[in-house]
């Protein structure tokens, strides 16, 4: 994780950490701290897979609920404090996401296509996700970017860039394979 | 083991949240039990993590944290597992895992099974305490897949936690190192995942810190005497309070 702990400075990383432990404990002031340091980029990571603002924030109240619940399940020593939380949190956006019930397709916002590159441009020149990502054919990269950032579903996926659906399935995977291989 | 390629794919889906709801969920389970599936998707995590970062921060609205706060106080944070090497946030977890148990409010349905077993054995551990403790965990999940305890009188005994998946023609095998030039010692072989008396007799009494592990070998043991195959859970030795 060279490129990545570029946008993850230690001390971040350790403050998380450590606080996760203390929640781990009962200790509630720790959960505070976690949400002063990420609950804005949490809601950020969750508003661009939900792009509900009011649905974003509560995948962020679902996250933190579940960091509460299982703090204790997280191991200090494996060093990766934020991107359990960002896990976390992401799978709760798309918990509600695919929660038809919830979230139907007539109360989807209509919008353009969000630009994959955006994110991408976003990572640091010198992250291999970036480089790797930048390596693929251009419909195997944005299905890939368009899946993680924003939450696509492989039909949506096909819907959205005028494919079929075994085209997608299989761009996916090659583009995985790719990835793989890139970054080792 | 190298998990196929397919695998890999499947975890880096998993990921993606490109499963469907069935298919996600059993993969879900499969964390749990497969060792080297989970390995895999901490890998992926890792890969896309940095994507995380370039989100857009929103601020929330105020109420969040209040909200956030009045459910908290009615879920007391619930052990799934235990950390590792903290001897007294073990004890702290099988405390929260018996209320768990008994209230039926927090625990997952998935882990009823795990708590209550662990109930059992926190009873049975309490009435005779061990002088030392290994909790054996999973590299890859964090979670903890047995304990160790050791005994004045010389007896070790290794308990489960998880029911761990053991291959047709496979076998689990425990071994100890308590000296880095003599190398690992086979102490148990196992069929499946049970509580088991661990063969350290011939060895010298237990210590601090000492390194507990669980491979998964070839049925009858390994075959040359040494851990040859993936380590599925590890932990070393803390003296109890």
């Amino acid at each position: 994780m060279t490129a990545e702990s570029s946008s993850s400075p230690p001390a971040l990383e350790a403050e998380i950490s450590a606080a996760i432990v203390r929640c781990a404990t009962g200790e509630k002031s720790a959960l505070r701290v976690i949400y002063d340091l990420e609950s804005a980029r949490m809601v950020g990571v969750a508003h661009r897979i939900l792009r509900r603002r009011d649905l974003a924030e509560e995948a962020t109240h679902d996250a933190f609920m579940r960091i509460w619940r299982s703090a204790r399940s997280f191991d200090p020593s494996r060093g990766a404090a934020r991107a359990w939380i960002y896990t976390i949190v992401r799978n709760q956006a798309l918990t509600i996401l695919r929660d038809e019930t919830r979230f139907g397709p007539e109360e989807q916002v209509d919008e353009d296509l969000p630009d994959p590159n955006s994110a991408l441009l976003r990572l640091p020149e010198s992250s291999a996700l970036r480089q790797c990502l930048q390596q693929l054919e251009t419909g195997r990269r944005n299905a890939i970017v368009l899946a993680y950032v924003h939450g696509f579903s492989h039909g949506e996926l096909a819907g959205r860039l005028g494919m079929p659906l075994g085209t997608i399935k299989s761009w996916i995977r090659r583009g995985l394979a790719s990835l793989q291989e890139c970054m080792g | 083991m190298t998990p196929d390629r397919d695998d890999r794919l499947h975890a880096a889906e998993f990921v993606l949240g490109l499963l469907d709801a069935e298919t996600h969920a059993t993969a879900e389970r499969r964390l749990t039990t497969d060792p080297v599936f989970a390995r895999e998707v901490a890998v992926w995590q890792k890969h896309f993590a940095a994507f995380d970062d370039t989100a857009d921060p929103v601020v929330p609205a105020d109420d969040l944290w209040r909200r956030i706060e009045a459910d908290m106080a009615a879920a007391a944070p619930a052990a799934q597992v235990a950390p590792p090497g903290l001897l007294r946030r073990l004890w702290n977890s099988l405390g929260a895992l018996r209320i768990a148990a008994l209230s039926g409010t927090v625990a997952a349905l998935a882990f009823a099974t795990v708590a209550v077993v662990t109930v059992r054995h926190a009873q049975e551990v309490a009435a005779r305490k061990p002088v030392y403790v290994a909790i054996l965990v999973d590299d890859a999940t964090r979670q903890a897949g047995a304990i160790v305890n050791a005994f004045a009188d010389g007896r070790v005994e290794m308990i489960p936690l998880v029911d761990m998946s053991v291959p047709a023609g496979r076998a689990l095998q425990v071994w100890t190192l308590w000296n880095r030039e003599v190398g690992p010692r086979s102490v148990g072989l196992l069929d499946r995942a049970r509580a088991t008396p661990l063969d350290l007799q011939r060895l010298p009494t237990t210590a601090n810190d000492q390194l507990f592990e669980i491979t998964l070998e070839p049925a009858g043991g390994s075959p040359t005497g040494r851990p040859t195959g993936p380590i599925l859970y590890k932990g070393t030795t803390t003296r109890t309070l």
